[in-house]
């Protein structure tokens, strides 16, 4: 491999790749930018190029596989510019289709704006179905964010309290538990909300009481042991908000041992923004509670999600060629976007040519 | 062409396309103080109206937090229309800029990638500049899941009709990292169960032991370990159904009859005079560094991906994935410690020797496994002799050289006996998933009745009792602190000082006040304590200049936020941060108040001194 070979496959690397490979050759690696990271990277591969090269290629290696490489006549276009295509997989766009001209930026751009004001509240079916099913059974809710989880939480927990029963909903942070704490307390008056932190604890005998997940556990925890502190025997419905948090890696097991010493009695309302297996959730509730678990899940957005791409001098590129985000399409680019971006590359390469 | 847009060009261009208000996502603090910088000389200034609107705000947010009156901040924001969030800032300058926001007053915000995690904040527009954040040491790319959870800031229900996210790049960005972020399903997420002193005692508490294990199944840890074993058990069911043809023969178990047999003859004929040079050691230990094996070299670990014999000498030969990623060649003798764990590898015929997706499951596993892992018993035989005199006599005890299956057990023993190991492999493997959390349990319980938190018949010691409560990080430090009475005599300042220090694990440098000589020999017990505790529990960075911030907070009363910050370099943010995991810490303490209560009261009169001034203010 030629020093200019090994150069662009090293650009053509993910920046997670870099640094692994830097680990244990360069010192404060994680400091540095990717254009710095391969030019510190090549001047110590001169110490031992072979050894380097075939760490290089063992971590090309254990990339998952790609999609498969654009036919051939794809990509003779851009050959000068972008070389190496061997290990360019899945950067480029696939198929013949990739030459189809982008949408454009007025088109990108339209509908931007404010929905009139006038429209009334009216709950979206999952959200009616989300509530409905509380009514039998524990629920997870995967959505994206933005969807409207804090409805579904709201009314669960109103219709519990004219039960007679208390609500805990938990957030992982107690900046949003204090968010949630104003908020809940205009909703539904201050004398029926608590909130207990860490070092904050007020109207704890309301019926709706706001806490951390770590509080509860402990509060679980507490009642195992014998002592009781808040009203355990009348716990109706308890909503973990932000549950994706259970795969935290410092944090994530209190969500565990939240769930599984969830008092029987108490319905469960997991709620989560988008995540790949939801339906795991769902089917581990549903073997570890007396009842099934209901899972709501969809992935399209409320508000339409568009993606752009802005140069450094300003000028504004739809990202994709389509309207919308291409799910499933991420080689679909724009070619204006692609354009920009690779001579945005081309003019930060590590080895001078900068303009 | 400068590497990326001018905050002030960014934040035109996107009024010019009415694309504010906007969230802009940088690398870092710093990036975002420096946008702010960027706009001194600017001549952006808002028209006197929004100023106004800005101000009311602000003059709410203030009656509530009088501590961000004086916010170097509010008249670049009001000026601009543009503010920065991030955890250097105080909580209640946060709550200022979310307020601000949400009442649609800022046109854009600079802001750190935890804020997609930490608030309710949404806009219009969100501003992407990178595509790997820094995670603990490293920097990791951004995942589909985190791109999709910046990008879904994007586009206000009911105050917007589109979102829009997008990308401007910068020396940091890789954009196929970003494209699939936006296109692709988000991944699948995965149990983090650890169990730690606190989950065994409190556990123990309410549960004899022998209904712990019915309740570690019902964890989500579990669950998907049981998913993975269910794989491996449909393979075995393949397997089984591979070695139908291979049943009994004319020997019930013809596979090992014949792999006797085969070994002895070779021997004999001098074939392949393998093991002539090969220590006993070596040659006991090498059947055991199979696919999976964790084993240890010198200072660094490794897990065995195959074994070989090497080409010319014939020598024991192994290739290991070593911590770090690195796959290496080596001659089983540099293998200085074999554990008794196997990590699950799905084992491919060529390099690297396992499916690629394997290699990062087991270098994660390996970063996982404790520091100290058991090491498997192996016999070794006495003699360094081969044996072959005495087996070559027993040859004539195979009934294999005149067998009549003889030509068809040959023909099959290869494929055989590979499909065998690989039964025995999986099984192994199933038997391991479906037990590992109930092994992490009693391995955390010998150490609790080592330490005497447990009876030997794991109840609860009066240690135990409240050593249970300490419910935080670092937890076995801290109580053996408090059976080594460590803070007998201590005083307030010193107790939260201590306690700073533990639940502190920020390594970055700075300069900070000097800390009492009382303290800093406080800290040299603790950090003895911690050190000698290491094989059980990772000790805290127990950094002295991080202590002193909360020692000199709380033993002088008089000192203002103001003058604590200046006394640091520490961002103030940080410093609050610090102060009030501080408080969570000594309140777990003060839970203590009835075997402890001269210490419950230390530390209650420390939470006393440290709720003052900006930590009094907030929530
Ligand atoms: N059915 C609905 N119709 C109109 N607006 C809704 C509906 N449900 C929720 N919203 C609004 O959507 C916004 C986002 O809701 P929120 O609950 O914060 O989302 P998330 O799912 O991220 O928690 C809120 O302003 C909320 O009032």
């Amino acid at each position: 491999m030629t020093t200019e070979e090994l150069e662009q496959l090293l650009a053509q690397q993910p920046i997670a790749l870099l640094h692994r490979l830097a680990r244990g050759r360069v010192q404060r690696h994680f400091r540095a930018g990717k254009r710095r990271l391969i030019e510190v990277l090549l001047r110590h591969s001169a110490e031992n190029r072979a050894g380097f090269e075939s760490d290089l290629m063992t971590l090309i290696g254990e990339k998952p596989v790609q999609p498969a490489p654009a036919p051939p006549h794809a990509t003779t276009v851009r050959k000068s510019k972008l070389s190496a295509p061997p290990y360019r997989l899945g950067k480029r766009p696939a198929g013949p289709e990739s030459q189809e001209p982008g949408i454009t930026l007025a088109t990108w751009l339209e509908g931007l704006g404010v929905p009139s004001s006038l429209q009334p509240f009216i709950p979206d079916a999952w959200q009616e179905n989300a509530i409905a099913k509380l009514r039998e059974s524990d629920v997870v809710v995967s959505v994206p964010t933005g969807s409207g989880k804090t409805y579904v939480a709201v009314e669960a927990a109103r219709r519990a309290i004219a039960e007679n029963r208390t609500v805990i909903y938990t957030s992982p942070l107690k900046a949003l538990s204090n968010t949630k704490y104003t908020e809940f307390s205009k909703i539904f008056g201050a004398d029926q909300v608590g909130i207990l932190t860490g070092d904050r604890r007020e109207n704890r005998q309301a019926p709706l009481l706001i806490m951390t997940t770590e509080i509860l556990r402990n509060l679980l925890y507490d009642a195992g042991g014998g002592e009781i502190d808040v009203r355990l025997d009348t716990l109706g419905l308890v909503i973990l908000d932000e549950s994706q948090y259970i795969a935290d890696p410092e944090r994530g097991v209190v969500w565990e041992e939240t769930i599984i010493f969830c008092p029987s009695q108490a319905k469960l309302l997991l709620l989560s923004a988008s995540i790949g297996n939801p339906h795991d959730i769902a089917d581990w509730l549903t073997s570890i509670r007396q009842m099934p678990c209901h899972l709501i899940k969809h992935s399209t957005r409320t508000v339409p999600l568009r993606a752009g791409y802005l140069h450094p001098n300003g000028k504004l590129s739809p990202l994709f060629r389509t309207v919308g985000i291409p799910h499933g399409h991420q080689g679909h680019l724009h070619p204006e976007a692609k354009r920009l971006f690779a001579q945005y590359e081309d003019e930060t390469q590590p080895s001078g040519r900068r303009r | 062409m400068p590497p990326s847009i001018h905050p002030v060009d960014l934040i035109v261009a996107l009024r010019a396309k009415h694309l504010t208000p906007a969230i802009v996502f940088l690398t870092s603090r710093r990036a975002c103080d420096e946008a702010m910088q960027a706009f001194d000389h600017s001549h952006i200034v808002l028209p006197p109206v929004r100023q106004e609107a800005i101000a009311a705000v602000l003059d709410k947010v203030i009656a509530q937090y009088p501590s961000i009156a004086e916010h170097p901040l509010i008249p670049i924001v009001q000026r601009i229309g543009v503010a920065a969030h991030h955890a250097g800032h105080l909580p209640s300058w946060k709550i200022a800029v979310e307020e601000l926001m949400r009442h649609g007053c800022l046109d854009a915000v600079f802001a750190t990638t935890t804020l997609a995690a930490g608030v309710d904040f949404p806009a219009r527009t969100v501003i992407i500049t990178q595509s790997s954040i820094r995670k603990s040491r490293d920097f990791m790319d951004l995942t589909i899941g985190e791109v999709q959870q910046i990008a879904g800031r994007a586009g206000r229900r009911g105050k917007d009709l589109v979102g829009f996210a997008i990308v401007t790049p910068s020396p940091y960005i890789d954009l196929t990292v970003l494209t699939k972020g936006f296109t692709g399903h988000p991944e699948a997420i995965n149990s983090q169960f650890v169990i730690s002193y606190p989950m065994v005692l409190n556990l123990l508490k309410a549960h004899p032991l022998d209904q712990i294990q019915p309740i570690l199944a019902k964890s989500f840890a579990q669950f998907q370990l049981n998913q993975r074993a269910e794989v491996l058990e449909r393979k075995l069911d393949d397997l089984r159904v591979q070695m139908d043809p291979f049943g009994p023969r004319v020997c019930t178990d013809w596979i090992a009859e014949w792999q006797t047999f085969d070994q002895v003859r070779r021997q004999k004929t001098h074939r392949a005079p393998i093991r002539k040079f090969e220590s006993p050691e070596i040659a006991a230990r090498f059947h055991f560094l199979t696919p999976g094996r964790v084993v240890g070299f010198g200072r660094s670990r490794g897990v065995v991906l195959r074994q070989y014999r090497s080409k010319g000498q014939k020598s024991p030969m192994i290739t290991a994935l070593r911590q770090g990623g690195g796959i290496t060649e080596s001659p089983a003798s540099t293998v200085t410690e074999i554990s008794d764990r196997i990590l699950d590898c799905v084992d491919a015929p060529v390099y690297p020797w396992c499916t690629p997706g394997t290699v990062e499951e087991l270098l994660q596993s390996l970063d996982e496994l404790p520091t100290k892992l058991p090491e498997l018993p192996i016999l070794i035989p006495k003699s360094n002799e081969p044996i072959p005199d005495a087996i070559v006599q027993i040859l004539g005890d195979f009934a294999c050289p005149t067998c009549p299956s003889r030509a068809a057990c040959q023909n099959d023993y290869p494929l055989a006996s590979k499909l065998r190991q690989e039964q025995q492999r999986h099984i192994k493997s199933i038997q391991a998933l479906r037990t590992s959390l109930w092994h992490r349990f009693q391995e955390k319980i010998d150490v609790l009745q080592q330490f005497g938190y447990l009876t030997p018949m794991a109840r609860l010691t009066d240690d135990g009792e409240w050593a249970r409560l300490i419910r935080i990080d670092h937890s076995l430090l801290i109580t053996e602190l408090l059976r080594a009475n460590a803070f007998n005599g201590a005083d307030p300042a010193m107790l939260a000082a201590v306690m700073s220090s533990i639940s502190n694990d920020d390594d970055r440098p700075g300069s900070f006040p000097r800390v009492s000589s009382g303290l800093a020999s406080l800290l040299g017990q603790v950090r003895k304590l911690a050190a000698s505790l290491s094989p059980h529990e990772e000790p805290p960075l127990l950094r002295a200049d991080i202590a002193a911030v909360t020692e000199r907070w709380i033993g002088d009363p008089t000192l203002t936020w103001i003058g604590l910050c200046k006394s640091t370099s520490m961002a103030e943010g940080d410093i609050y941060r610090l102060l009030a995991r501080t408080l969570e810490f000594l309140s777990q303490l003060h839970t203590l108040k009835a075997t402890h209560p001269g210490l419950a009261d230390t530390a209650s009169r420390a939470i006393a001194a440290l709720r003052r001034g900006v930590l009094e203010e907030l929530p």
